[in-house]
């Protein structure tokens, strides 16, 4: 903990808050957007109930009339049982699914209007995801796992592998950046998750129970970690677990995909 | 992030990514199904480069090439316009002058040329008269093979030529092949030309009967005596010229005898010789279908396969911002560097598998060509080509919510 609290981040220092995008430059400032912004969100998943096109198709209504504004530098922490809509309401976030109804927002970007082709890049460009099971490809090194996003963004190798490897220092793994995720630890791979959510400099962080997999040592190691890094970033993070959600500087409660509670 | 790079470097990273993967899978994770797709394609090229080295060897076969020449001389079909076509085929003239011309090139050690007429035979001591291809050589000292029978016991020379009187005495001598001589009854010591009714009966005294891979019914006879049987010694015809020697210095002294005929040293099997035998081109025609489809039912089945077991790597590459596009290049580029791996070792294999069968059965029933390599290889690319549907349509179905959220 100690260690990680005086390593040297310079790479991910975010001192003056500023965003950037291709789509709407936007400077810092009062007229600045929410890095975030969800208006009304709904989302219902269609559940095939047969194998024929005159099955009957049951609903489930996953988010329900969500509202949600972000800044950046702003830890937003969701919680609810299993089921209450946190990782819709992170994958709608991120652009990884587009809301039945009302429009989310990312920097002034309205994902909701966007195809799946510029959604993937503007999620390249500005988000940063780390998921419970920490999603590494098991078959390339620490260090290629976290230049991954920057192959998509066509950065070149040198440069790939400069950034990998600043960044895998940044979290503690720079004695192990050729090692494969499978002779990582979970701490260590979730640790190599949250330097590839990051190596693009992204605006946005949404962590889905990013110690969910984790003990509660290594857990609290990786959120120390997430929150720091995440400095001048909107953070938001899915948790059913209150010494997760201790760290976030806004709580929302869902229940059934509707806000039931928004605490601090 | 703003430094989207150009196009290029982003499908350098994506081939860099899809081959590294690969590379890894290999070495250090999962390696059974990229074996099972690498070995599946190489031992279908193999077997696809056997069948059409087998089938190579059976267009360049025949008695026409059954002899240990290095250089072989023959008329160019193209070159020549005939009034009445396919009668009889193109011979090459004044063959007796210009194989002793080529003779006296210190680089050659021996030119004949080979004229081959068939007659009807038939035993001095009374018998049927059978039907045997004549080949007519010029023998030296040294025993050559000429459509699969040694010269070793025809006497060296062609005395009956005498510089071109046609009035030197005959050797009279015949080297039988066993199925030449299967046809008498009663293995004859002396053949002759059936129904002569001349004054001096034309006759051969069996010199030898050898055992031919060919098994075709023919015999070697002294040149000039096969031009009096059949009646082409006013002009020298033959067949072709075969050169034994320095093959640079035999091409060049055949070309420079006969500059519109076909120089060809014997080296290697020409695979156009494919196309002018039916069945040979019938055979690999029928293994290149057949490899074509193996191949991508096996890269298509395997492949497919390890694209369903990739589907949360697929899904992890959308999470992170790589559109469907670049997902789809990371299979395709996978899926046709498998089958380049697989080409390159079946290319070995069929190397391998050519030699084996050759040493297994003691004759050369295949032969391999260089142009093998990239024949094997194309047809590997287009079979992964066909099969690389499979896998995209899998891929492009994989649900990025189903996966990243188990």
């Amino acid at each position: 903990m100690a260690t990680l609290s005086h390593r040297r981040v310079g790479i991910l220092d975010r001192s003056s808050v500023t965003t950037r995008s291709s789509e709407t430059e936007t400077d810092a400032g009062e007229n600045r957007p929410p890095a975030v912004r969800l208006d009304d969100v709904s989302h219902e998943y269609r559940l095939a109930g047969g194998r024929f096109r005159s099955s009957t198709t049951r609903s489930l209504q996953a988010l329900q009339d969500v509202s949600l504004d972000v800044q950046p530098g702003t830890i937003v922490g969701i919680k609810g049982p299993s089921g209450s809509g946190k990782s819709t309401l992170l994958h709608a976030v991120a652009g990884l699914l587009v809301p039945t109804s009302g429009t989310v927002s990312l920097l002034g970007i309205d994902l909701t209007e966007l195809s799946d082709r510029r959604r993937a890049r503007v999620r390249r460009r500005h988000v940063g995801i780390v998921f419970q099971g920490f999603h590494l490809l098991p078959s390339l090194s620490a260090r290629a796992n976290v230049a991954l996003p920057l192959v998509g963004a066509g950065v070149g190798r040198t440069e790939r592998r400069r950034r990998a490897t600043e960044l895998l220092d940044a979290v503690g793994l720079g004695e192990r950046t050729a090692h494969l995720p499978g002779e990582l630890s979970g701490g260590e791979r979730q640790r190599v998750a949250i330097a590839r959510a990051l190596v693009t400099d992204p605006d946005v962080i949404v962590a889905d129970e990013p110690t969910g997999e984790l003990d509660t040592e290594t857990g609290a190691t990786v959120l120390e970690l997430l929150t720091e890094l995440g400095r001048n970033r909107a953070v938001l993070l899915a948790s059913h677990d209150a010494t997760t959600l201790s760290v976030a500087d806004r709580v929302l409660s869902l229940h059934d995909g509707q806000v039931v509670e928004r605490e601090r | 992030m703003s430094d989207d790079g150009d196009r290029r470097g982003r499908f350098a990273g994506l081939v860099g990514l899809a081959l590294t993967r690969l590379w890894k899978q290999a070495t250090r994770t999962t390696s059974g199904r990229l074996v099972a797709t690498v070995a599946g394609v190489a031992l279908t090229v193999a077997l696809l480069l056997l069948v059409t080295g087998i089938a190579l060897a059976l267009a360049g076969g025949g008695i026409e090439t059954a002899d240990d020449a290095d250089v072989r001389i023959g008329p160019t079909e193209e070159t020549v316009v005939a009034s009445v076509d396919g009668v009889e085929g193109v011979r090459l003239g004044e063959t007796n002058e210009h194989a002793a011309g080529i003779r006296s090139d210190p680089d050659v050690d021996h030119a004949s040329p080979v004229l081959v007429e068939s007659a009807r035979l038939e035993p001095s001591d009374g018998g049927e008269s059978r039907t045997v291809l004549l080949v007519g050589v010029v023998p030296d000292d040294e025993p050559r093979t000429v459509a699969g029978l040694s010269t070793a016991r025809l006497e060296p020379g062609d005395p009956h030529y005498a510089d071109g009187a046609y009035e030197g005495p005959r050797a009279e001598e015949i080297v039988l092949s066993e199925t030449a001589a299967e046809r008498f009854e009663g293995d004859p010591e002396r053949l002759v030309r059936a129904s002569d009714r001349s004054d001096r009966e034309i006759g051969f005294d069996v010199a030898a009967v050898e055992a031919t891979d060919e098994g075709h019914p023919v015999a070697l006879v002294h040149l000039s005596e096969l031009q009096s049987l059949a009646g082409t010694e006013r002009d020298g015809l033959a067949d072709r010229l075969l050169v034994w020697g320095n093959s640079d210095a035999a091409t060049a002294a055949g070309e420079d005898r006969y500059p519109d005929a076909t120089v060809q040293q014997t080296t290697a099997t020409n695979p156009a010789a494919l196309f002018d035998d039916e069945l040979a081109f019938a055979t690999s025609l029928i293994a290149l279908v057949v490899g074509i489809g193996i191949c991508a039912s096996f890269i298509t089945t395997t492949v497919g396969m390890t694209v369903e077991e990739d589907r949360r790597v697929l899904a992890v590459l959308e999470a992170i911002g790589f559109p469907a596009y670049s997902r789809l290049a990371v299979v395709g580029i996978s899926t046709l560097a498998t089958t380049l791996a697989g080409a390159v070792l079946g290319v070995g294999l069929g190397w391998l598998g050519i030699l084996a069968v050759n040493r297994l059965v003691e004759a050369t029933i295949a032969v391999a060509h260089p142009l093998f390599v990239p024949y094997a290889i194309g047809i590997a690319l287009v079979a992964g080509l066909l099969a690389v549907p499979y896998p995209l349509v899998v891929a492009a179905r994989t649900t990025v919510l189903d996966e990243v959220g188990r």
